[in-house]
C-alpha cells in the first residue's frame, strides 16, 4: 500500500486571463519507507506540490490519498488533525512562532493534541535533544542561528511521531555546515522508517535521498532511484554541467537549470504555457 | 478549565504585556464602562439605602393616621391656611390611645407661628404640637435637656429641633432661654440631635420646628392647629396589622360612621419612592451600560488589527496542526484576557470614586459584592462576543494563505 498516492493532480491559481497552471496532472506514488528528494527550477511547482502533499493546501483538480485515504473530502477540521498527528512539515523560512521560546514551539503540536504542560515540556525537551540544541531551550527564536532554528523546526515536525516528514527546501537559507546537520536529522529519521520528501537545489544533497524527482513546469519529467551516498545520476549530470556552463549561465543560474534538465516533451508544452504568462504581464 | 485553554491564558497574558500601551487603550473603554455602570448603581442603591434607613428610623412598627382629606397639602403655608380641613382632633389621640394593644400615641399638629425673642420677632416657624410618646415614636434621640412628659401637660415647655435652636438664639446651647409665642413665655427644655431625615412631609423640616405641648397648641392657636397626622404603636409588632384594624374601627366609630380619615401602615409612601428610584437607576446604568457595548466594539477593531499583524503566526498554527475551534479559542481567549483585566481595572476606578464622591458629596455609593461580579462577569462576555468575531475570521483562513502573508 502506497502511502502517498497522487493522480493526475493539478493546481491553478488566479482565476479568468491571470490563471497560471502551478502543477500540470501530476502523477506520483511514494511509498512507505522511502527518502524522495525533489529538484527542479524555482517556479517549477515544488512548493505548491509539498503544501499538497503536507495538506496545507488542496489540489484543483484531480486526487490525492494518503494512507489509502482520499483527502479531498476531508473538513479543514479533518485535515487539521492529520497534519497534527501524521505529517511533519519543515519549512524554509523555520516558521517558529516568534513570541514563544524553542521550547514551547516544539511542544505547540502536543498542546494541540491535549497533552498536560509537563508532559510535553518533557517530551519536547526530549526532542530538542536529539536534535542537539538542548541547551538552547529556553531561548526566543531570534536568538538563534538558523541552522540551530532549522533544528528546532525539525523537532516540532517530529515531536508528533509522524508517518512523513515533508521538507520544503529545509537547507535553502543555511550554510554546509547546518545543511550537513539537517540532512544528517533526516537521514536519522528515515532511518527509523519513516517516510521523507524534501526539496532542494543541491545536487549534492541527493545523496542522502533513495529517489530523485525532476520537475519542469508542474510536471515530473524525470524520475530514478538513487542507491544512498550516492549523487543521483542526473543530478550529476546537472552539477557538472553547471560547473563548466560559460559566464553568462553561471550569472544566471537558473537558466543554466532548465537547458541542462532532462527534457521529455516539454519542449512544445513549455512555450505554449509562457504565452499567457507573458500576456499577464503585460495587463 | 482543561489544559488547553490553561496554555492559552498564558499566551494571552503574554500578547497582553507585550503589547501593553495597545492593550490599556483597548481596555479603556471596558475600564469607563465598568466604573460607570458600578457607579451609577452604586450610587442609585445608596440612596435607596439611605431612604430605607429613613423608614426605618421612623419605625417599620409605627401606625400613622391622617385625615381622610388634606386639602392644598403642597407646601408650608398650605398646611397653615384655612383650606386644610383637619378631620382629627385631639378627642382622636385619646381614642386611639385607648385602643387595646397600643402602647404609645403621640399626635403631630403643624402651624406656622411668629415668635419673638427678646423682643425681636422671627417668622414663619413651624410649631409642632405633639406630647411625651413623638421621640420614643420617631427613634428620635435628644441631644440636650429633656423632652416633655405626659406630667407637663399645659407646661409651656418647648424642646427645638437642631436647626431653630442656633438659628433663633445666639448661642448653642439655648436650655432655659425663653421665648414669646402668641404673648405667652416659653422656655427651652431640650434641644433634639439633628434627625438625618425629614420623617413625615416633604415639606416641614423637623430639625428647624418647635416642639411644645399639643394641648398648648391648640389652645393657642384657638383649635386651627390642624392634627396633621396621628403615630402610634402597638405593644407587639407582629400585632401591627391587627392593632391598625382596631384603630380604623374605633375611630370609626368616634367619627360617627363617617371615613374621613386613613390609617396607613407600613410606610408605603417610601416604597413607592424606592421604585421610582430603581427606574431612575436602571435608567442611567443602561446608558452607562452603552459606553461597555462601546468597549466591546475598541476590542473587536484591536482583536481585528491583531488577527489581520499575526496572521503568519495563525498560519503556522494551523500548519502544525491546530483545529479552527483551537485558533478560535486563541483570540477569544485573549480578547477575554483584555476585557477581564479592564474589568477589574474599571472596579478599582468604582472604587476611588466611590471614596471621593463620599467624601467630596453627601451621595453614600454603596457597592455589592454581587454587583462587582456581575460587572465583571459581563465584560468577561463581552470579551468573548466581540473577541469571537475576529476570531472566526482568523480561523477561516486556509493555512497555506496564512502562512504567505
Amino acid at each position: 500500500m502506497a502511502l502517498i498516492e497522487l493522480q493526475d493532480v493539478s493546481k491553478l491559481y488566479g482565476f479568468g486571463d491571470a490563471t497560471t497552471l502551478a502543477l500540470d496532472e501530476v502523477n506520483l506514488t511514494i511509498e512507505k519507507g522511502e527518502f524522495v528528494a525533489v529538484m527542479g527550477p524555482s517556479g517549477c511547482g515544488k512548493s505548491t506540490l509539498m503544501n499538497i502533499i503536507g495538506l496545507l493546501d488542496r489540489p484543483s483538480h484531480g486526487k490525492y490519498r494518503l494512507q489509502a485515504k482520499s483527502v479531498e473530502t476531508l473538513r479543514p477540521n479533518q485535515s487539521a488533525k492529520l497534519r497534527r498527528d501524521t505529517i511533519g512539515f519543515i519549512f524554509q523560512s523555520y516558521n517558529l512562532v516568534p513570541r514563544l521560546n524553542v521550547l514551547d514551539n516544539v511542544a505547540l503540536p502536543l498542546m494541540y493534541k491535549g497533552v498536560n504542560v509537563t508532559n510535553r515540556i518533557k517530551q519536547a525537551s526530549a526532542m530538542l535533544e536529539r536534535v542537539g540544541i538542548q541547551e538552547r531551550e529556553y531561548f526566543m527564536p531570534n536568538q538563534l542561528s538558523g541552522g540551530q532554528l532549522q533544528c528546532a523546526a525539525i523537532a516540532r515536525a517530529l515531536i508528533n511521531n509522524p508517518k512523513l516528514i515533508v521538507a520544503d527546501e529545509p537547507t535553502g537559507n543555511l550554510d554546509s555546515e547546518s545543511s550537513r546537520l539537517v540532512m544528517e536529522l533526516l537521514a536519522d529519521i528515515h532511518k527509523n522508517g519513516n517516510t521523507v520528501i524534501f526539496v532542494t537545489h543541491n545536487p549534492e544533497l541527493t545523496r542522502y535521498a533513495t529517489r530523485v524527482v525532476y520537475m519542469h513546469d508542474g510536471s515530473i519529467i524525470h524520475d530514478e532511484k538513487t542507491v544512498i551516498g550516492r549523487v543521483a545520476s542526473t543530478a550529476k549530470k546537472v552539477a557538472e554541467k553547471s560547473l563548466t556552463s560559460d559566464e553568462e549561465h553561471l550569472l544566471a543560474g537558473v537558466s543554466t537549470m532548465m537547458k541542462t534538465f532532462p527534457t521529455k516533451d516539454s519542449e512544445s508544452k513549455t512555450k505554449s504555457r509562457k504565452k499567457p504568462l507573458k500576456g499577464k504581464k503585460k495587463s | 478549565m482543561n489544559e488547553y485553554t490553561r496554555g492559552n491564558f498564558k499566551a494571552g497574558f503574554k500578547t497582553l504585556l507585550s503589547t501593553k500601551l495597545r492593550s490599556f487603550w483597548t481596555m479603556l473603554g471596558i475600564i469607563i464602562g465598568v466604573a460607570s455602570v458600578i457607579t451609577v448603581i452604586g450610587i442609585g442603591s445608596g440612596i435607596k439605602q439611605q431612604v430605607s434607613h429613613q423608614i426605618q428610623h421612623l419605625g417599620r412598627d409605627v401606625i400613622v393616621i391622617r385625615p381622610g382629606e388634606l386639602h392644598g397639602s403642597t407646601g408650608l403655608d398650605a398646611l397653615s391656611g384655612l383650606n386644610v380641613s383637619g378631620a382629627l382632633s385631639s378627642k382622636d389621640v385619646n381614642v386611639v390611645k385607648n385602643v387595646d394593644g397600643v402602647s404609645s400615641v403621640a399626635p403631630i399638629s403643624i402651624s406656622v407661628a411668629k415668635i419673638t425673642r427678646d423682643k425681636i420677632p422671627y417668622n414663619n416657624n413651624l410649631l409642632i404640637g405633639t406630647n411625651g410618646d413623638l421621640p420614643g415614636l420617631l427613634n428620635q434621640s435628644i441631644a440636650y435637656g429633656s423632652f416633655f412628659t405626659y406630667e407637663d401637660e399645659g407646661s409651656k415647655a418647648a424642646v427645638l429641633g437642631d436647626k431653630v435652636a442656633k438659628r433663633i438664639f445666639d448661642e448653642e446651647l439655648p436650655l432655659g432661654r425663653t421665648f414669646y409665642y402668641n404673648g405667652q413665655e416659653f422656655i427651652v427644655r431640650g434641644i433634639l440631635n439633628e434627625m438625618n431625615t425629614t420623617p413625615l412631609t416633604e415639606q416641614a423640616d423637623f430639625n428647624d420646628a418647635i416642639f411644645i405641648q399639643d394641648q398648648v397648641a391648640q389652645e393657642l392657636s384657638k383649635n386651627t392647629a390642624p392634627i396633621y397626622q396621628i403615630l402610634a404603636r402597638p405593644e407587639d409588632p407582629k400585632q401591627y396589622k391587627a392593632v391598625a384594624e382596631k384603630i380604623q374601627n374605633s375611630l370609626y366609630k368616634s367619627h360617627g360612621y363617617q371615613n374621613n380619615f386613613k390609617v396607613i401602615t407600613g410606610g408605603k409612601d417610601y416604597d413607592s419612592n424606592g421604585t421610582v428610584l430603581s427606574l431612575l437607576t436602571q435608567m442611567i446604568a443602561g446608558v452607562a451600560s452603552i459606553s461597555l457595548l462601546v468597549g466591546g466594539v475598541g476590542i473587536m477593531n484591536v482583536m481585528y488589527v491583531s488577527v489581520a499583524e499575526r496572521l503568519h503566526e495563525i498560519g503556522i498554527r494551523r500548519a502544525i496542526g491546530a483545529t479552527n475551534k483551537q485558533i478560535v479559542s486563541q483570540f477569544v481567549t485573549e480578547a477575554s484576557i483584555i476585557s477581564l483585566v479592564g474589568g477589574v481595572l474599571g472596579v478599582i476606578l468604582a472604587f476611588f470614586i466611590n471614596i471621593l464622591l463620599r467624601i467630596f458629596s453627601d451621595l453614600k455609593p454603596v457597592m455589592s459584592i454581587e454587583l462587582i461580579v456581575l460587572a465583571i462577569f459581563i465584560s468577561i462576555i463581552i470579551g468573548i462576543i466581540f473577541g469571537s468575531f475576529p476570531a472566526i475570521k482568523a480561523a477561516r483562513k486556509n493555512p497555506i494563505d496564512a502562512l504567505r502573508s
